[in-house]
C-alpha cells in the first residue's frame, strides 16, 4: 500500500572517488563517521565487504546502545553502493534501501545518497520503479506559505 | 502517529493526487476542477480525493450543488519534519565523513 518516499542527499568532496567511496567499507574509517555521533561511544563496527555480506555499527549512546545493520546489495567500486539498512529497534523485515552513487567531478568527487523510506521497498527486485524526490518538502513549504 | 503517515505517504505517491494537491495550494478547488487537468471522470477524481482526505491531506464541503476542496496543510508537515529529521542525519554523516577526508589530506599518513 505504502509508496516510495525517497530521500535525496548530495555532496561534492575534494578526494578522488575512490577516496571516498573506500571510507565506507573501510571500518577504521567507517567507524568515525557512520552512525557515529558526538557524544557516543563506538563500540562495533563490522563490515564485511561483498554482495550479500553484512555490517554491524553499534554504538554507546546516553540512550542505550544503538544498533545499525546493513546488507550489501550492490558494490561497484568506485561508483556504487548500494546496501539495506535498518537501525534497532526496526524488525528484521524493515530495512531500508540506501544507494550511493559517486560521480568524478573536476579534481573531487559528487557523492549523491539516496535513501528509500519505504521498508517494503527491500522486498522489490524492480529497479525501474523511480521514486519522488524532496518533493514533499517544496509542498509543505509552500503550503505552509498559504495557510 | 506513524500509520498516518503510512497513510500520508501513500497517498502523495501518486502522481494525479500530488497534481491535485498542487491545484490546491492556490486555494479552494470543486471536484470538477480538480478532474478536468486529468482527463478523469468525476467518479474517479472523487476516488483520489478520499485517499486525499483519509490522509488528513484535504477536507472537503458542500457549496450548494458544488463541493469543493481545500488544503489542510498540518499533515503535511508532519510528514515533512519526519524526513527533514532523515535529511539531516545524512547531511551530518556526510559532513563528518568531509571531516575525515579534509583531515587525512593535512597529513598524508593514515
Amino acid at each position: 500500500m505504502t509508496g516510495p518516499v525517497v530521500l535525496t542527499v548530495t555532496r561534492d568532496f575534494a578526494a578522488s572517488p575512490e577516496r571516498v567511496f573506500d571510507a565506507w567499507l573501510d571500518p577504521a574509517v567507517a567507524r568515525h563517521f557512520l552512525f557515529a555521533t558526538p557524544d557516543g561511544e563506538m563500540l562495533t563496527c563490522e563490515i564485511d565487504a561483498r554482495v550479500g555480506g553484512r555490517g554491524l555499527i553499534v554504538e554507546r549512546r546516553t540512550s542505550g546502545d544503538a544498533h545499525h545493520h546493513l546488507q550489501f546489495e550492490v558494490i561497484e567500486r568506485p561508483s556504487r553502493l548500494v546496501f539495506l539498512f535498518r537501525a534497532d529497534p526496526a524488525e528484521e523485515g524493515q530495512w531500508t534501501r540506501v544507494s550511493i552513487e559517486i560521480e568524478s567531478r573536476g579534481d573531487g568527487a559528487r557523492l549523491t545518497l539516496t535513501h528509500d523510506m519505504d521498508p517494503q521497498w527491500a522486498a522489490y527486485e524492480d529497479q525501474t520503479r523511480k521514486g519522488w524526490t524532496m518533493i514533499l518538502g517544496s509542498l509543505a513549504r509552500t503550503f505552509g506559505e498559504n495557510s | 502517529m506513524v500509520e498516518r503517515l503510512d497513510l500520508t505517504f501513500a497517498a502523495l505517491a501518486d502522481p494525479t493526487r500530488r497534481a491535485m494537491l498542487a491545484s490546491l495550494a492556490s486555494g479552494e478547488r470543486s471536484v470538477g476542477e480538480l478532474a478536468a487537468p486529468h482527463a478523469m471522470s468525476f467518479a474517479g477524481a472523487a476516488k483520489h480525493l478520499t485517499v486525499l482526505e483519509r490522509a488528513g491531506l484535504i477536507e472537503r464541503r458542500k457549496a450548494g450543488r458544488q463541493q469543493l476542496c481545500r488544503l489542510k496543510a498540518e499533515q503535511l508537515g508532519e510528514a515533512d519534519r519526519w524526513l527533514r529529521q532523515w535529511e539531516n542525519f545524512w547531511t551530518g554523516t556526510l559532513d563528518r565523513l568531509e571531516a575525515i577526508i579534509l583531515e587525512d589530506q593535512k597529513e598524508p599518513k593514515k
